[in-house]
């Protein structure tokens, strides 16, 4: 990952709690298109992702007054607080917790022989929108957000072992909904 | 069937392989731009989280209570409610000369008071010390 040009995350951070409007603008351009993309990835909805990237950004904005500089990364704090809001509307977009959710059935593999992606990360986009809930969001947290087996289970309110089992069912179950597109996808067979 | 079990094996290893690959891909990947709506809503949002908000019109009770500091609170306000009482007492009671007002508070002020006779018999006076205490004394009248 190349570094920002210019001031850190932290400087800017800082500018902004002292009113600089212009250092929190720029805050916006570089750190919320990866809450976005996150927020996206495990809602599957595009105007609860919408909400959830305000509302992360407005709680970045109440925190930078309090802000201590060369701790935790806003660009991780700010990822964190994505997670909790996100997950916090899964619960209760089924108005139980996600421990208790039945799995759906497996999705159809002819589903994904039929799509249509222009990229690789279409492809896995695609591919984990059709993972059922549980398993999509251990997957991203432990192999797109890099979250530890312990932080997610404090996340989503479930034990280490659920979370072990959810995130290698999710990657064998990416792996069977990507094995068609190996080729298109360029991995070596 | 250990051909076959290998086969498996060696399937599953690449298919874990080629999802780490894609993994890794996807977690150095740039981000899609935000919809230009969302953009907008947050570029409003820091604006707005970086313009000192106007200082809200505060209603009566605070007005009031900002005074009440102003005076030094209860205790200051109780003092100014005693000054105001005894000004309109004093409005209403009319006690006419303050000699009469010294003598309502204090009533051995006009026995202990000398007479003018008494100080012009005690010591001699200036002829304009003389007049000014007889018109005092209501003599030059």
């Amino acid at each position: 990952m190349t570094l920002p040009e210019g001031p850190t995350d932290d400087a800017l951070l800082e500018r902004t709690a002292t009113g600089d409007s212009a250092a929190a603008q720029m805050l916006v351009d570089r750190l919320s298109p990866r809450v976005f993309r996150l927020a996206r990835r495990l809602l599957q909805d595009q105007a609860e992702a919408e909400d959830v990237t305000q509302e992360a950004m407005l709680k970045l904005w109440q925190i930078a007054p309090k802000w201590v500089s060369g701790g935790a990364q806003p660009s991780t704090w700010l990822h964190r607080v994505t997670v909790n809001l996100a997950t916090d509307r899964l619960r209760k977009r089924r108005g139980v917790g996600l421990d208790t959710i039945d799995e759906p059935d497996d999705p159809s593999p002819g589903v994904v022989d039929g799509m249509i992606a222009s990229d690789r990360q279409r492809a896995l986009d695609d591919a984990l929108a059709l993972l059922p809930e549980r398993q999509r969001v251990a997957v991203v947290l432990r192999h797109l957000e890099g979250l530890t087996n312990p932080d997610i289970a404090a996340t989503m309110g479930i034990g280490v072992e659920a979370v072990e089992s959810l995130t290698a069912r999710g990657k064998r179950k990416l792996a069977d909904l990507l094995s068609g597109r190996r080729d298109e996808l360029g991995f070596e067979p | 069937m250990s051909q076959d079990r290998n086969t498996e094996h060696q399937t599953t290893a690449s298919a874990d392989a080629a999802l780490d690959a894609l993994f890794s891909e996807a977690r150095l990947a740039p981000p899609e731009p935000l919809p230009d709506g969302l953009r907008s809503r947050l570029m409003a949002d820091a604006l707005a989280a970086t313009t000192p908000a106007a200082a809200p019109r505060r209603s009566w009770l605070a007005r009031f209570g900002a005074v009440l500091a102003d005076l030094g609170g209860a205790s200051g306000l109780a003092g100014v409610s005693a000054a105001g009482v005894a000004g309109v007492w004093i409005g209403f009671s009319g006690p006419g000369v303050t000699g009469d007002l010294v003598t309502q508070f204090w009533q051995g002020a006009a026995t202990v008071s000398p007479t003018v006779s008494t100080w012009v018999e005690a010591g001699p006076l200036a002829s304009s010390d003389i007049t000014l205490l007889s018109y005092m004394n209501g003599e030059g009248e």
